[in-house]
């Protein structure tokens, strides 16, 4: 089972031979295969802002810099900044009276607005932000953005320089030369020649209008009454609130500026084999849902673990798990050991070669280490699950009786319960002991049959190694 | 009909992204912005072992990359919202980044995120750069070391290569040694913590001061601050320790590894013609240095040591001065990665996982 705040007590080991829980697994129904988040390839789907729920196209989401144009952080505290409204003062319609502006005077109970946190009693105003009409906060540039774009051009006219340098020289590879070839011209001195002559720049000097930065002797130090002033640690700005901006990184509290709120993704997964999508969110920021959901929790028998007898190095104990069929169809189950497909898989990798591309080799070869000191018994066994079926629990009479085998404890619909012996040798880890065991399970492809390939088998058996892990032992 | 073509193209071609990982905070954002988006530590939730863990806490390579590729996620889908997928990366590292730290960054961006390509570029040229002057020496005091580079028409001069121990790290620890004994107690404050205290009371005093600490007449201490501690009374940050901690910086010894002697030598190293230009042309850049007072006491301590041996016999150089660079202190080599843009960039990029660092055409372009 997997847990959201205990240790994984049961892994399963993905096609790229991490160990996850099955809650953090997805399953390709198109190459079959179990994939984590490790092994796939994320893609931004949509921009939301979390706050407002409101979508923003991706493009429009450049533009802004990823930043909700309606939603404001706290600059201390990072929590939701709410807009407060008042109503404008007397005074300061008369004093727009005074200035002679006539349109103002006549919208004198304006509403206008300020930014308020709700946590720390932060407000727009401790820091001598006006209060707003509708909309509109001021946007603020880099103070040193003039600068910093100079260098940009500056750069960008060198790499022109450099590309057609590049085309020239390679035009000239396949220029046919005459018969004579002087000095000069190979070393293209007339053409440096005429330019100075001519009184411009040399060729390959970079475009002007990029200042270089000028260096002072002077460099200011701090201030005299530094040494005799006390320091007030509320008004000095944390690293986080610096870093919150990265372009003014304000060391004064009286600095901080409402931080626009960054906009989240949704995601959506896909194969890196098959290309295919894993998952895929619905678009509508308020909506949890997806289009498209292969989640290994949906395709993949789940084992959980009841209890497991308390173990000693050497010693055997009863192991209760219980398993889950989480599929439409009945499933055949057999238990292996951990180490029985790897050669087997090689051979169904060569039969299914004509129709499946050959995986990268790195796949295959990494495996993760199992125990090699801990074994289930019996094992190759072959059991049977019923569908799940949401409507069972309604019915009244029990299961009708099916071959039982022994090391059934009982069956509940999709569920049943399996009592397993653990024999440990003497080189158990007493701190970790975990025990493996591959499950085959057979499964049938929901998937449409398609142009590509109209004709598929529909049920395949497959096989999935679980990690158990028994906890301590009893030394 | 082609000019119409090319336009689209232009237009689609998409923005690179500058990444700057440094050990303790990370920059990264696109080419052609003044700032990053995102300055955020260089840790990452480690669900596996349910602790925030370091990038550079590793052990093996494998470890290593999944660190990377972890972090890496972060940064592309929490803070820049962009698919890594066929987008140009610019790496701004260090010239002493190792060997295995490059290789496995190189094998996560290009098996695991795809890149269209990436460019590496060592973060003390990229910050001359921003100066546009011929000559620079980059004095970039990181948290874990300081380094020396200097760069003379765009090429960093490895022999002349300065580096020591002398971060923002050193003096975070005797800023805890300090504490503790301030307060007469060990205090086992957190990382978060102390970094707070340094923020926000450390500053570094000038010469004069400094050496009267020294002298049988010490100077009146800065006043000292009652730093408020969660879980317990509030803590005493003595004005000694506010000036003082950052002494660790410039205290000479045999080894010559505090952070003037670490300039001068470097420039001592340098061809004779450079020597004057480049200590006319200092750029202190790195989060260590955005410290109250350093760069005037480095300006104070490196006119001071050009008057002592062995500096006075072998090193001529009338002039010191500083540049002002262009952005704060932490990301003056990120916004010289995201000068590059364009062409440079698409002509630059290294498009396979395992360059043959070694060779010129893969590290110079």
């Amino acid at each position: 089972m997997a847990y959201l705040t205990q240790p994984d007590y049961v892994t399963y080991v993905c096609s790229c031979s991490q160990l996850k829980p099955i809650t953090s697994l997805y399953f390709c129904r198109h190459c079959l295969q179990i994939r984590c988040g490790f092994c796939i390839c994320h893609e931004v789907d949509s921009h939301y802002c979390a706050n407002c729920l409101e979508n923003m196209p991706s493009s429009e989401a450049r533009l802004k810099k990823n930043r909700c144009s309606s939603c404001f952080d706290c600059p201390s505290c990072f929590h939701t900044l709410s807009t407060r409204a008042t109503l404008a003062q007397q005074r300061q319609s008369q004093e727009a009276a005074a200035a002679g502006d006539t349109k103002v005077e006549n919208k004198a109970s304006k509403k206008m607005y300020y930014l308020s946190c709700f946590n720390c009693r932060w407000t727009s105003r401790d820091v001598g932000i006006p209060d707003q009409p509708v909309g509109g906060w001021p946007e603020r540039t880099h103070p040193h953005a003039a600068r910093l774009a100079a260098l940009l051009e500056h750069c960008r006219a060198i790499s022109q320089l450099e590309k057609q340098d590049r085309l020239e020289k390679e035009r000239k590879k396949f220029t046919i030369r005459g018969k004579y070839i002087t000095l000069t011209d190979k070393t293209g001195l007339t053409g440096a020649m005429a330019r100075s002559l001519a009184g411009m720049p040399a060729e390959g000097a970079p475009a002007a209008g990029f200042p270089p930065s000028v260096a002072e002797e002077e460099v200011e130090g701090l201030p005299e009454d530094f040494y005799t002033k006390e320091v007030d640690l509320k008004q000095i700005t944390s690293m986080p609130q610096r870093l919150a901006s990265p372009e003014w990184q304000p060391v004064l509290v009286s600095r901080l500026q409402p931080l626009p709120r960054a906009l989240s993704v949704k995601r959506s997964q896909r194969c890196r084999q098959c290309d295919h999508n894993l998952t895929k969110p619905e678009y509508n920021p308020g909506s949890i849902k997806f289009k498209i959901e292969l989640l290994a929790l949906y395709h993949v028998p789940e084992v959980k673990i009841i209890s497991c007898d308390p173990l000693k190095p050497g010693g055997t104990g009863s192991l209760l798990l219980k398993l889950c069929n989480p599929t439409p169809h009945e499933l055949a189950l057999r238990l292996l050991p951990h180490d029985y497909g790897t050669e087997v898989e090689e051979c169904a990798e060569e039969e299914e070669g004509d129709e499946k591309e050959p995986k990268p080799k790195k796949e295959v070869s990494k495996r993760p280490a199992l125990p090699s000191y801990s074994h289930l018994s019996p094992l190759d066994v072959s059991l049977s699950l019923a569908q799940r079926d949401d409507a069972a629990e309604y019915d009244d009479d029990a299961q009708a009786a099916q071959p039982q085998h022994e090391i059934v404890m009982w069956r509940k619909s999709n569920k049943m319960a399996l009592r397993l012996n653990v024999s440990l040798s003497e080189d158990a880890p007493a701190d970790r002991c975990a025990v493996a065991f591959t499950l085959e399970y057979s499964y049938r492809n929901t998937l449409p049959p398609s142009a590509a390939a109209p004709r598929q088998p529909q049920d395949h058996t497959l096989r999935t190694t679980v990690l158990l892990d028994l906890g301590k032992l009893t030394v | 009909m082609m000019p119409l073509y090319e336009g689209i193209a232009l237009i689609q071609e998409k923005q690179a992204v500058v990444l700057d990982l440094g050990s303790e905070y990370t920059k990264f954002g696109f080419t052609g912005e003044p700032a990053p988006r995102c300055i955020v530590r260089s840790q990452f939730w480690s669900a596996a072992e349910r602790r925030m863990k370091r990038v550079l806490d590793y052990a093996t390579a494998e470890e290593l990359y999944e660190n990377l590729v972890h972090m890496l996620h972060l940064l592309y889908f929490r803070h820049v919202l962009v698919n890594p997928k066929e987008r140009r990366v610019v790496v701004v590292e260090s010239l002493l980044s190792p060997t295995l730290f490059r290789d496995t960054l190189a094998k996560v961006l290009f098996e695991h995120y795809e890149v269209g390509g990436v460019v590496w570029a060592d973060a003390a040229r990229l910050a001359a750069l921003t100066l546009g002057t011929p000559c620079a020496l980059v004095v970039d005091v990181g948290y874990r070391e300081a380094e020396v580079t200097a760069v003379l028409h765009s090429v960093p001069l490895i022999p002349a290569l300065q580096w020591a121990a002398q971060g923002a790290g050193a003096v975070r620890g005797e800023l805890r040694q300090r504490l503790d004994r301030d307060n007469g107690e060990e205090l086992g404050l957190s990382d978060e913590v102390l970094e707070d205290i340094h923020v926000k009371t450390l500053f570094v005093a000038n010469r004069e001061r400094a050496c009267q600490w020294d002298s049988p007449s010490p100077p009146a201490p800065a006043p000292s601050v009652q730093y408020p501690v969660a879980g317990r009374a509030a803590i005493t940050v003595s004005g000694e320790t506010r000036e003082r901690s950052a002494e660790v910086l410039f205290q000479r010894d045999g080894d010559m590894t505090s952070l003037p002697d670490l300039v001068l030598t470097c420039i001592m190293k340098c061809p004779i013609d450079g020597r004057r230009p480049l200590a006319e042309n200092i750029l202190v850049t790195g989060g260590g240095a955005a410290l109250p007072g350093l760069r005037a006491r480095l300006a104070q301590e490196l006119r001071y040591l050009l008057t002592q041996p062995p500096y006075n016999t072998s090193l001529k150089v009338p002039l010191i001065k500083f540049h002002r660079a262009a952005s704060h202190e932490n990301c003056v080599a990120w916004s010289g990665g995201a000068a590059l843009a364009g062409d440079a960039l698409a002509a630059r990029a290294v498009r396979s996982p395992r360059p043959d660092w070694p060779s010129l055409t893969h590290t110079h372009g």
